[in-house]
């Protein structure tokens, strides 16, 4: 992707000869289907990435007694402790305040603004105690007053960010672990003893000293530092063993070359995941968590649901790894690493592309059904999920049935979309 | 035939093994304390305020017929700071309290010395009678118990401070337990003073043996118990065949319907590729596959079983109730007027997969040679069709079981949920709603070999549809 456009200068001199990236993207181009897709993508983006000038209580720009204020933007300072609120702002004041002027969001209600003139399931057809058709809910309210549109904005900032997250999390260790199996087999990845034995010593040091030797700093401290911390010091004895290792590898004994059986090891827990039904795995997890978040379900769909995309890595580079570039590449004496980050790898991501689109619409949906169920996300988040579950006390209510379903349904259905058309611009037996 | 389910089974056997690892390592990492639970619900509610002693006694009783007194695994890696008895505090809160202790300070003789002193204090104060004034008394029973769950500094100092105010504020509570109340203090001080964290930088391997709670676990495992629910002491095993029958029937009422709508229309679909036709079905079974299960549960729930929109047509929850005198159509009738919508919820999911699948390994079959030759030899198109390039492409969806399977018992749960159909993913929900762990982690690992067993079941039967595929041979590589 970020290469093209120097591929494009090298390829342009004189010989026609198109990257394939270009023409999988031209390709994309004709899939109809696909390019809405991705245009509707990025409206949820946007509405994602500014939910908080899209629906708020607070005015985006307003003047009070003379004064100009940006409460919008100051949420932000606030939040991040830069800042905090003086009068006239205090608490939540906002509907109450008088403007001299105010520029309003376009849904000028927050996620978990009350609304006590409008509770107990307004309908958007129903007459409703609004002070001018600008502050109606136009998707109407839930049983306490809440904004069924606003809580929609915020959830698909809730939805994209746990389908983006945890599809990162599950390529990283997806092409990571597959990559190896399908390049190296059972056979390929060779290892002095010496590098073996002192990699695992080093490993198990490293997670010796960074979780069970500081059990006391774990209970205590940051859990984001304390993370860090401890992959620093995984890190630090790696890399110590690893300039070890070539002293060792002066005694014959250890200079002997080992076969590790990557694949092995890799299907074998690809095998284990997919025997267990990832929704009740993931269940059976996130009720031992004792703070629920919406990160902690993040990194929990993203730690179980990598084996697909290691499986069409490992498939895709068993057959690279035959092809006569690879053995080319041998030829000219690169070391097999750099063969496989460098020249493998890049040509087997097209399937990987595939595999997060279809990932990324599978994680929102666990998402949704998790939250619909109440389990894992704190009872302050507003997602698509808990609103639908909202809908299911008050059938009368067929807003809050509607609404958040269509927006999952939209939104999985554009990943859907997008990984068919992928699987088309990218799938060369497909145009054969 | 045989040798091949043997040589699958073997396989199988690493993947269960860790499997059962996963489940009993996430079992124990369960929040809150079983035996609370049992002894809180039990015949003597107020167990705690009674006589120290007597308590820890019931306690330690109930933990050792749970079978939790014992280590957890066959070893443990620790820092050499912690004893290898730690397991000997049955009470959950005091050991992990007596744990975090260690952690921070790392002087296990002096923390037991410390936990001692707080124990022998407890009985003294159990023992105090009337003589002293009620008030002061009751204040530093109530602050006590706080001592043997807290192990942060200022939390510790903060109760020490307050026993001590009630300890000043009545000579008499003072002369009965004042020397023993100093002890502690000096105890805690020393803890405090002797703190050797160095301790920590050296690991330790402590090995229990096989007296320890997974081979338990495992021994009960194997002869089918499955332990006791937290909720009702039932046996979990007898919940989970009640629950497992319910699923296995709406799932096997799903997938037929499924395969039966999904064959037909897959084939149809090959058969025309390109047409008009096709496209439409492509175009309808993606958007079927793209609508979230719960949501169009959800909507059926509000639009098909209650008077509001006119369409009460359907019963809402559970699978009915069946009278003694109910005659077979009776039972019939009211079953099937509870699952419809379940079924069909579950069906639409899988359907679009299923028939894709059969379109496009279909669409292979019928551009092989053999294909052709059938339609030269004159044969009949529909003999063509079904006799030669079904047969051919059927495999692949036969094989599809093994995923359908997993896919569909997972997405049973969601269903289950709705409609209130008391199977095993209601189950495990609710299960998790009342802490109920047995129940949560015993579905699991039942989850797992019905799944596994669906993928030994697709291999067999590969095998006796497509006669190119030897079971006993392995394959070549």
């Amino acid at each position: 992707m970020f290469g093209r456009k120097k591929r494009q200068r090298d390829t342009g001199d004189g010989n026609r000869r198109q990257s394939p990236w270009v023409l999988a993207r031209q390709r994309l181009r004709q899939h109809r289907p696909a390019v809405w897709s991705l245009r509707i993508l990025v409206v949820l983006l946007f509405i994602a990435l500014f939910a908080d000038f899209i629906a708020n209580v607070r005015p985006i720009y307003c003047r009070i007694e003379g004064r100009h204020y940006f409460p919008v933007a100051q949420q932000y300072a606030v939040s991040l402790g830069l800042s905090n609120w003086k009068p006239p702002f205090n608490g939540n004041n906002w509907r109450e305040l008088t403007y001299e002027k105010a520029i309003m969001p376009l849904i000028p209600y927050s996620a978990n603004t009350l609304d006590v003139y409008n509770g107990n399931y307004v309908g958007p057809f129903d007459k409703q105690k609004t002070k001018s058709p600008r502050y109606r809910h136009w998707l109407g309210t839930n049983r306490v007053g809440h904004d069924v549109a606003a809580g929609l904005v915020a959830g698909t900032r809730t939805a994209m960010l746990v389908g983006v997250v945890a599809m990162a999390l599950a390529t990283l260790i997806g092409v990571l672990l597959g990559s190896l199996a399908g390049y190296f087999g059972d056979q390929h990845l060779r290892l002095s003893r010496a590098a073996v034995l002192l990699y695992s010593l080093a490993l198990a040091a490293g997670l010796y000293y960074a979780f069970i030797a500081r059990s006391a700093a774990w209970m205590d401290g940051n859990l984001l530092v304390e993370i860090i911390k401890s992959i620093s010091i995984i890190a630090v004895c790696l890399v110590f063993c690893h300039f070890l290792i070539k002293w060792f590898e002066k005694i014959s004994v250890f200079k002997k070359p080992m076969q590790l059986p990557v694949d092995a090891i890799v299907v074998r827990l690809i095998e284990v995941l997919n025997a267990i039904p990832t929704l009740l795995l993931i269940l059976s997890i996130i009720v031992l968590i004792k703070r629920p978040s919406i990160f902690y379900v993040m990194a929990i769909i993203g730690l179980v649901r990598w084996t697909g995309i290691a499986r069409f890595v490992r498939g895709e580079l068993l057959r690279i790894r035959q092809l006569g570039y690879i053995e080319a590449g041998r030829a000219l004496g690169f070391s097999e690493w750099r063969i496989l980050w460098r020249h493998a790898l890049p040509n087997a991501l097209s399937p990987v592309l595939i595999a997060i689109a279809f990932g990324i619409a599978n994680a929102i949906l666990l998402e949704a059904f998790l939250s619909f169920l109440g389990i894992g996300v704190s009872v302050d988040t507003v997602t698509w999920g808990t609103l639908l579950n909202e809908a299911r006390s008050q059938p009368k209510a067929w807003w809050l049935a509607f609404f958040p379903g269509f927006a999952i349904f939209v939104s999985v259905t554009i990943f859907n979309l997008l990984g068919e058309g992928l699987n088309e611009a990218l799938n060369p037996r497909l145009h054969r | 035939m045989w040798k091949f389910l043997a040589r699958r089974l073997l396989i199988f056997l690493p993947t269960l093994i860790v499997i059962s690892f996963l489940a009993f390592g996430l079992s124990t990492c369960t929040p809150g304390d079983p035996v609370m639970l049992f002894l809180n619900t039990g015949n003597n509610p107020g167990a705690q305020l009674s006589d120290p002693t007597s308590y820890e006694r019931e306690y330690r009783e109930m933990a050792a017929s749970l079978g939790i007194d014992k280590p957890i695994f066959y070893f443990t890696i620790t820092t050499s700071a912690y004893p290898d008895t730690l397991h000997r505090f049955v009470q959950k809160e005091r050991r992990e309290c007596v744990r975090a202790l260690i952690a921070r300070y790392g002087n296990w003789p002096q923390i037991a010395h410390y936990y001692r002193q707080v124990a022998l204090l407890d009985r003294k104060l159990f023992q105090v009678k009337g003589q002293a004034s009620s008030e002061a008394l009751t204040r530093a029973r109530a602050t006590l118990p706080f001592l043997y769950i807290q192990d942060k500094d200022p939390l510790i100092r903060y109760h020490l401070d307050t026993l001590q105010f009630a300890f000043r504020s009545d000579s008499a509570l003072l002369a009965a337990a004042g020397a023993q109340f100093d002890a502690l203090n000096a105890a805690y001080g020393r803890v405090k003073q002797e703190a050797t964290p160095s301790a920590h930088w050296l690991p330790a391997l402590r090995w229990h043996g096989a007296d320890n709670q997974y081979h338990r676990w495992l021994q009960r495992l194997l002869r089918g118990d499955l332990g006791v629910s937290y909720r009702d002491r039932l046996p979990v095993s007898d919940k989970l065949a009640t629950a497992l029958r319910w699923t296995l029937l709406i799932n096997g009422l799903a997938i037929l319907l499924a395969y039966g709508l999904a064959i037909p229309l897959g084939v149809y679909a090959a058969v025309h590729r390109g047409s008009r036709r096709d496209r439409l079905i492509a175009v309808v079974l993606f958007a079927l596959h793209s609508l979230p299960v719960f949501w169009i549960a959800t909507l059926m729930i509000i639009f098909f079983t209650t008077p509001e929109y006119g369409m009460d047509w359907f019963p809402t929850m559970g699978v009915g109730d069946i009278d003694k005198g109910d005659s077979g159509w009776q039972v019939i009738a009211t079953r099937v007027s509870h699952l419809a919508l379940p079924v069909i919820c579950l069906t639409y999911g899988s359907l679009a997969f299923i028939s894709r699948q059969m379109r496009s390994s279909m669409v292979e079959a019928l551009e092989q040679d053999f294909v052709r030759t059938a339609r030269a030899k004159g044969l009949r198109e529909s003999v063509v069709i079904w006799k030669h390039a079904f047969r051919n492409a059927l495999s692949p969806i036969i094989t599809m079981l093994a995923s359908v399977l997993p896919a569909a018992i997972a997405g049973s749960v969601v269903i289950e949920v709705i409609f209130g159909i008391p199977g095993m993913g209601k189950l495990t929900v609710d299960a998790i709603g009342a802490k109920d762990w047995p129940i949560v982690y015993a579905v699991l690992l039942l989850a797992a070999v019905v799944t596994m067993a669906g993928i030994l079941l697709a291999d067999i039967l590969y095998g006796v549809i497509d006669p190119r595929v030897t079971l006993g041979k392995k394959k070549e590589r």
